[in-house]
């Protein structure tokens, strides 16, 4: 129990995003309103019957509703955790999503391609916008913020170019490329399962491996970086391609749950991912932060709004709530080393 | 490549004459203003103990010392940049506060900083009058009269440029005139000029002399902070000479030379007895022919196996500039370097660390280090790739390497997964060392290996630097101690305005002579 | 960082990446008149379906030469257009505000300049043009809230049940749809008749009405009558969650958004996914059968208002 507040308090912005999720769920779930009706829900190895009176909130339905809902911005977050790593930002991811969608719709009802090509194409789609974002960044050495503002215009308009300004509607009936490919990637857990899969391996690559340990590095400080022979530009390709391809996967999923492609998909998307990672307390300096933090953010972000909704919050007082929520989750983050271990009573840390 | 320019170098530097001729002595004057006792500590570091010293009006008066001397901290104190930790300063017999720059304005004291505190994007009159911007009742700026604020000062020191021209856009020579107008506008009875001289090109200092012996006939007292013995000559009618932190002396400028004064910066009670044994081989590793660079001008010397050269020289002499040329920070204009037999030139320091060239920065908190990351991830970072199978890292060889390591560096941290930050400065020290040691280079570049490390640690290091020259590396060294060059290196190389001007065997030579090299006034190739 | 480029390079790069885009637009006919439409954004599909029925309807004349500008969504730039517009004295200006304040001014410089002007969908506050051509959201409203309560009356024999209303963003074409509807709904309210259970904004995107869904059905535990979407792309995603959790749920339930474009509400109440959708008229065809009129017969003079009649699509 020591050891664990100790490795706690050694990654102390965790523990604090971890605290704030906790709360966070023990009012919701306070806050939820009951079932009105017993319902039985399945566990997959039992049946359960809950109550009357149950908290909606805590049932497996709602909360596997939470996680689809929320998926297409969890898989941006991934790529923008290591993005922000680098002290850089992307804010095209959106308009990547809404370029991924088009293209997998238009592939899926223009041609007789099956539909896994089309969700090739659009993951591709993605891919290369990334790269291009990467190879600007490192090659002009342009401040990211630039970079992306302008292919987050530029990318939006080519995706409408390409769908004309319409809705692209996915042909849904049986037996069609359309129809295997909504009944497969829109189902929930492929949904829900292609966003923990990513975040197991995107977990992995920043934590285990020779790429993630030079992503922290290199945000923490380019300079010495440099001067200790890392590859940084490589690498800023590397982190903003990955980036692009998982927008494509974020795009191929929308296309999926909204069976279509229409231009409001993705507009501002980038706000909220944005929002997710630094809620998981990763800086905007760079060097600082963590898959795990982002997920935890997103856990924080979508709880939130699945208790106001099913509470039936009016948005206005939603979007107040929820920035109140922002900056306690990041204000959370500020508390000062020493206070910390003595709040969780184990003693000074040793220097 | 034989030294030809060394042998033309080592006869004795003379005196030039100087640039103004003294006025009447200045300290038959009431003093202007009078510092005793002055002390100054940062955390557990003395920067100054106890100094007295007094400055008269119509005067010039070098602070003179050693890099690390206490002669910056002196000048900013009195212009209240840096507070004074102890001590009395009297302006014109009264007892005054100086805590920050606007009461030391207040009195009339101003400095002009090394790294000039200008505003690049703002004009030269609005960068003259930017304490003083209302010319009016209105609360508006009214551009025409700061213009004409701006031109009075700069009639003064005969600059003659536009008072709408960016600061920015103006040369740095013109720019530290600016800072001078700046200050005579606020009607500075003493002004304080810290290493003003070190950016600027001969002609810029020639001008900038002209003003101050103008100044100085003006009444107003000009305090000189430098270690440059020609401009303390051409310029200065008194020098202060301090010495880690302590007064040593004043002296009348017409009435002593550049070797007493070499004396009292070194001061006799230095240890140099201590010497690390020698390992240097015949062996050539590296051999360096006419170097030039953005910053190297002209730079020979040799490096053996098993061999440690040290670079002396003044700050902006060029030695970590080598460094730098070798790693492939900066591009090689002209010249030859030789690393083993091979001709090299790297457009990256990850190819001299391919090539085995290892770069220890000057500055290990901005070059070095990642700040908030864990000590092993610092020390393992070179090498990773090399423990990595297919990119995946082997945390188990990571953890012994680094342990193994860290013994050699005699590295003290509470573990391994504490962030370098919160380590001490000589354990930050020890990690970026260790991560070159693992790197198992053969040429060592090491920018200061000591700078602000506490005593023990010192120790340490040069044990370090020892077993790599006991093990066949080739070392290069720079330093600003001199003691501690002898005491490490096989040979010193002495720097000078970006060339090599002097290849010293330490057992032949001596802090005098090294000094005397590197402060001599520019080197006119034989 | 490449070298800076020369002042001139810059310049002549310029000039000539303009000129090339530009060049992509021009067209050298000799119509006999000339029409000039001043869009307020091209990049919506609605509005997209105005141009395209547009170029469709004058491209049957060769006497006309249209010309179509895109506003994308700026004011500044909308007004930029009019002015741009004006000097090329076109027999007709038609105009689709982005707002109904910030093109006055141009507006009535062209009809101080003698040219004939059409307000086209949303009206301005200067109403500087020679006839306002649109269509009333609180009467697709009202006809929307009758759809509700008829449809509820086959469903329970009389006007009852629960209600969810997804609305848009808050503009005024999202009040007037409400208001519209509410009108008719609210006596029914009122005698504890029609309860609305739920009500979440959703921006008139898919993608949030789905959220915004998916928490009202778990919060009113499937138990609702009506979905009322203030636009069709927010009432699929409604019945795409709906189906998502129960196919027969998503059959009963009353589902109804508005606009009605061909590519969108029409498709989806064909397949049977939405019950009603309302058409919000394109405007298109009446402007052009006005405009040619104003155009070729200088005695007609158009009215101040055409309010175009929605048109209900109904399926299931």
């Amino acid at each position: 129990m020591n050891k664990l507040l100790q490795v706690l308090a050694q990654r102390r912005d965790l523990t604090l995003t971890l605290i704030v999720l906790v709360a966070l769920f023990i009012t919701a779930v306070i806050i939820s309103p009951g079932q009105r009706f017993p319902k039985e829900e399945s566990l997959g190895f039992m049946t359960v019957t809950l109550p009357k009176g149950w908290p909606i909130f805590l049932t497996l339905e709602n909360l596997t509703d939470i996680l689809r809902t929320n998926a297409i911005i969890g898989v941006m977050a991934l790529g923008m955790t290591l993005v922000i790593l680098t002290a850089g930002i992307d804010l095209s991811v959106g308009s990547i999503l809404l370029l991924a969608s088009v293209v997998t719709g238009l592939v899926i009802r223009d041609t007789n391609a099956p539909w896994i090509a089309a969700v090739a194409l659009g993951i591709f789609a993605g891919t290369v916008v990334g790269a291009l974002n990467g190879a600007l960044i490192a090659k002009l050495k342009v401040q990211p913020f630039i970079i992306t503002l302008a292919t987050m215009i530029g990318i939006r308009g080519l995706a409408k170019m390409f769908s004309n300004n319409k809705t692209v509607l996915l042909p849904n009936e049986e037996g069609t490329q359309g129809y295997a490919f909504i009944e497969i990637v829109a189902s929930k857990w492929v949904t829900i399962g292609s966003f923990v899969v990513l975040a197991a391996v995107f977990a992995l690559l920043l934590w285990g491996t020779v790429f993630g340990r030079y992503v922290r590095a290199l945000g923490d400080n380019a300079k010495a970086a440099d001067y200790a022979g890392l590859p940084t530009q490589r690498m800023l390709v590397a982190v903003y391609t990955l980036t692009g391809m998982l927008a494509g996967v974020a795009g191929v999923l929308s296309c999926a749950l909204d069976e279509n492609a229409d231009s409001t998909q993705g507009v501002a998307a980038e706000l909220d991912v944005i929002a997710v990672v630094v809620i998981g307390g990763t800086s905007l300096a760079g060097g600082r932060g963590s898959i795990l933090g982002s997920v935890l953010g997103l856990l924080i972000i979508m709880i939130l709004k699945n208790i106001l909704g099913l509470n039936n919050i009016g948005s206005n007082e939603q979007q107040v709530i929820m920035a109140g929520v922002i900056i306690l989750a990041v204000a959370a983050q500020m508390i000062q080393g020493s206070s910390l271990p003595a709040w969780l009573r184990i003693g000074p840390l040793k220097n | 490549m034989p030294h030809r320019f060394f042998q033309a170098q080592s006869t004795h530097v003379t005196q030039s004459p100087p640039d103004t001729q003294p006025g009447p002595d200045p300290t038959t004057q009431d003093p202007l203003l009078r510092a005793s006792g002055i002390c100054k500590r940062y955390g557990g570091v003395v920067a100054l103990d106890h100094v007295d010293v007094t400055f008269f009006p119509g005067e010039v008066h070098a602070l003179m010392g050693e890099n690390g001397a206490g002669k910056s901290t002196l000048g900013k104190l009195i212009a209240g940049a840096v507070p004074a930790t102890a001590g009395d300063i009297e302006v014109e017999g009264q007892l005054v506060r100086i805590a920050n720059p606007t009461d030391a304005q207040r009195l009339g004291i101003t400095i002009i900083f090394q790294e000039l505190d200008l505003f690049p994007n703002l004009s030269v009159a609005e960068n003259i009058a930017i304490r003083n911007l209302r010319f009016g009742e209105s609360g508006l700026v009214r551009y025409k009269r700061m213009d004409e604020f701006a031109l009075k000062a700069l009639g003064r020191i005969g600059l003659d440029i536009s008072p709408r021209t960016l600061v920015g856009d103006l040369p740095v020579a013109h720019q530290q005139m600016v800072a001078i107008a700046r200050a005579l506008s606020m009607d500075a009875r003493l002004i304080v000029f810290d290493e003003s001289t070190s950016a600027l090109t001969d002609d810029a200092v020639d001008r900038l002399f002209e003003v101050i012996g103008q100044l100085r006939d003006e009444g107003v007292a000009c305090v000189f902070v430098t270690h440059k013995m020609d401009e303390v000559f051409r310029l200065a009618d008194r020098v202060t000479v301090l010495r880690d932190g302590r007064y040593v002396g004043t002296k009348r400028a017409a009435e002593t030379d550049m070797a007493e004064l070499v004396r009292m910066m070194i001061g006799h009670d230095v240890d140099t007895s201590k010497h690390s044994p020698s390992h240097a081989t015949e062996q050539p590793m590296l051999r360096i022919a006419g170097l030039q660079t953005p910053a190297l001008k002209d730079v020979s010397f040799d490096v053996h196996r098993g061999e440690v050269v040290g670079l002396a020289g003044l700050v902006g002499a060029g030695r970590g500039e080598i460094g730098r040329a070798l790693f492939g920070l900066d591009p090689i204009t002209g010249g030859s370097v030789e690393l083993a037999g091979r001709q090299i030139g790297f457009g990256s320091p990850r190819q001299a660390m391919r090539a085995g060239v290892a770069l220890l920065p000057r500055d290990r908190k901005t070059e070095g280090l990642m700040m908030q990351m864990s000590v092993r991830e610092n020390t393992s970072l070179a090498v990773l790739p090399r423990i990595s199978p297919a990119g995946w890292i082997g945390r188990g060889e990571e953890a012994s390497r680094c342990d193994a390591v860290g013994q050699t560096t005699r590295l003290k941290a509470a573990s391994p997964h504490i962030a370098v930050s919160s380590l001490s400065g000589g354990n930050q020290q020890k990690t970026l060392l260790g991560r070159w040691l693992l790197t198992d280079a053969d040429l060592f570049f090491l920018d200061d290996p000591t700078r602000g490390v506490d005593i023990g640690a010192k120790e340490d290091i040069y044990k370090i630097i020892e077993e790599l020259a006991q093990r066949g590396k080739a070392i290069i060294m720079v330093s600003s101690e001199l003691p501690e060059l002898i005491r490490c290196c096989d040979r010193i190389i002495v720097m000078n305005e970006g060339r090599s001007v002097a290849d010293l065997k330490r057992s032949e030579t001596n802090q005098e002579e090294i000094l005397t090299y590197a402060t001599a006034g520019p080197v006119v190739s034989a | 960082m490449p070298a800076r480029l020369s002042a001139f390079t810059m310049i002549a790069l310029t000039t000539l990446s303009t000129l090339l885009l530009a060049g992509c637009g021009g067209s050298g006919s000799d119509a006999k008149y000339l029409v000039i439409f001043c869009q307020a954004n091209n990049a919506e599909p609605y509005r997209a379906a105005q141009n395209e029925r547009f170029e469709e309807l004058f491209g049957e004349r060769d006497d006309v030469k249209l010309v179509i500008y895109d506003a994308a969504k700026n004011g500044t730039k909308q007004v930029e257009q009019i002015e741009q517009a004006i000097k090329q004295q076109p027999d007709l200006l038609i105009v689709a505000p982005l707002n109904n304040a910030t093109p006055n001014k141009p507006m009535e410089k062209a009809q101080e300049a003698g040219i004939k002007v059409i307000c086209l969908e949303r009206n301005t506050t200067g109403k500087h043009y020679d006839t306002f051509i649109g269509c009333d959201n609180k009467a697709i409203g009202r006809m929307a809230g009758e759809f509700i309560v008829k449809a509820l009356t086959e469903k329970h024999g009389e006007p009852k049940g629960k209600l969810i209303e997804l609305k848009g963003s808050e503009i005024q074409a999202m009040n007037d749809r409400h208001d519209g509807a509410f009108e008719v709904l609210q006596p029914h309210i009122d005698a504890g008749k029609i309860e609305v259970v739920h009500t979440a904004t959703a921006n008139w995107a898919k993608t949030e009405a789905r959220a915004k869904m998916t928490e009202a059905y778990n919060a009113t535990e499937g138990d609702f009558d009506v979905i009322y979407a203030h636009n069709d792309p927010m009432a699929h995603g409604a019945y795409l969650v709906i189906k998502g959790k129960n196919e027969q749920a998503a059959k009963d339930a009353i589902i109804v958004g508005i606009d009605g474009l061909a590519e969108e509400g029409v498709k989806w109440v064909e397949a049977g996914d939405l019950d009603a959708t309302f058409e919000y008229p394109l405007c298109v065809d009446k402007a052009v059968e006005i405009g040619m009129k104003m155009i070729e017969d200088p005695d007609f003079k158009p009215e101040a208002t055409y309010i175009l009649d929605s048109r209900p699509i109904t399926g299931k």
